[in-house]
């Protein structure tokens, strides 16, 4: 009886993660899509964060960045690489939301706001949003990255890892 | 043996570095061969494109074909603000309205430059506008240039407000010779425009299509 309910709990674990991963990846894929259409206005908005004065640089950033969130959708979606892709994407938005996070304090100081009251285009890819929203989801974002880098739900992948396990 | 399934931490990190390798390697690949794909090497953002000095005034001819009696042609004087160090003005929604009314009468010698995107362009612009978007320039020069270097004057706009489209677009103009004082900057642009119930026309130039936004 104890085998059968850990049975079913390892099922729900590995379908949980296997719609985590689905999710990840489509969400990925759009915002990234999102913002390759519009390479432009994904420039203007990287620029308010003044990251930095170097234009070359910038222009590299606003031209790589959605394309490679694209990247790293595809991959989730098929199933390649998905605790390196996990992982990418936990580097990725660990600072990106904190970017969004000083930049909304900013706002907050110059209009004298409630924080959640602020509201901008982050350049996340799905326009402008209340910061308090934004910064959730991309904590919803994050914790799903975490809980693939956990390893379960290999089913419907393709390659769930590209480096073989050591012979036992 | 519950961790038997787990990878060691090193082999993770490879693979997030192989991922960041040919993920980077998949985005440079696509921005270059993308239509919209960004020039690295551009500056899209050239300092001083937002700098205003006091207002002067010009006397901009209307009314008469370029070409016909110079002498009789009748004028009227329009007050306007030049940009520092740019050399063209800044005009209003009335001096904007005057221009294309005088355009119809002069075609060719007063010429309007819409300075947004494809997309905001086709979805409506001041009718007879040229589109240019400053962000991709080489697209639309050869269309473009001819026109605004027989052209007397040369209104160009984007959506208004904090845009500084028009001013980039001027700029890019300058730097291909356009003279200055013949540059226009209209600083209310499209939003302005529209809520001023002026005619608006969609789709391609000379589409036909125009009608009055009411908001």
């Amino acid at each position: 009886m104890t085998d059968h309910q850990f049975s079913w709990k390892r099922v729900g674990v590995n379908l949980f993660t296997v719609l985590a991963r689905w999710l990840l990846g489509a969400a990925f894929l759009y915002l990234g899509l999102t913002k390759a259409l519009h390479p432009v206005d994904f420039l203007k908005l990287l620029r308010q964060y003044d990251l930095t004065s170097d234009a070359t640089l910038l222009n590299a950033l606003a031209a790589v960045l959605p394309w490679f969130e694209l990247f790293c959708g595809l991959l989730l979606l098929a199933g390649v690489a998905v605790r390196g892709t996990a992982l990418t994407l936990v580097l990725m938005l660990v600072p990106f939301t904190l970017l969004v996070w000083h930049r909304a304090l900013l706002l907050q100081t110059a209009q004298n706001l409630p924080f959640c009251a602020v509201s901008f285009d982050c350049g996340c890819g799905a326009g402008k949003a209340f910061v308090c929203r934004k910064l959730s989801e991309n904590l919803v974002l994050l914790g799903l990255s975490v809980w693939l880098l956990w390893g379960r739900g290999r089913q419907f992948s393709l390659r769930f890892s590209l480096m073989k396990p050591p012979a036992p | 043996m519950k961790t038997a399934h787990r990878t060691p931490v090193g082999r993770v990190l490879l693979e997030a570095a192989l991922v960041a390798v040919f993920g980077a390697a998949f985005a440079f690949a696509a921005n270059r061969i993308s239509p919209r794909g960004l020039a690295l090497a551009r500056d899209y953002f050239p300092t001083g494109t937002n700098e205003v000095v006091p207002a002067a005034t010009i006397i901009i001819p209307v009314g008469e074909p370029p070409d016909v009696n110079p002498a009789a042609r009748s004028s009227v004087q329009i007050p306007t603000t030049p940009t520092q160090g740019r050399g063209w003005q800044l005009i209003d929604d009335r001096q904007a309205v005057q221009l294309l009314h005088d355009s119809h009468l002069r075609p060719g010698a007063i010429v309007f430059i819409d300075a947004r995107d494809e997309e905001h362009y086709l979805g409506g612009h001041v009718p007879g506008a040229y589109e240019f978007d400053p962000y991709y320039p080489e697209k639309y020069f050869p269309a473009i240039l001819p026109v605004c270097r027989a052209a007397e004057q040369i209104v160009v706009y984007c959506n208004g407000g904090d845009c500084d489209d028009s001013q980039k677009a001027a700029l890019l103009l300058r730097d291909m010779g356009i003279t200055n004082q013949k540059i226009f900057v209209y600083g209310g642009g499209i939003t302005e425009w529209t809520t001023n119930h002026q005619p608006v026309e969609t789709g391609t130039r000379n589409s036909g299509n125009v009608n009055i936004t009411i908001q």
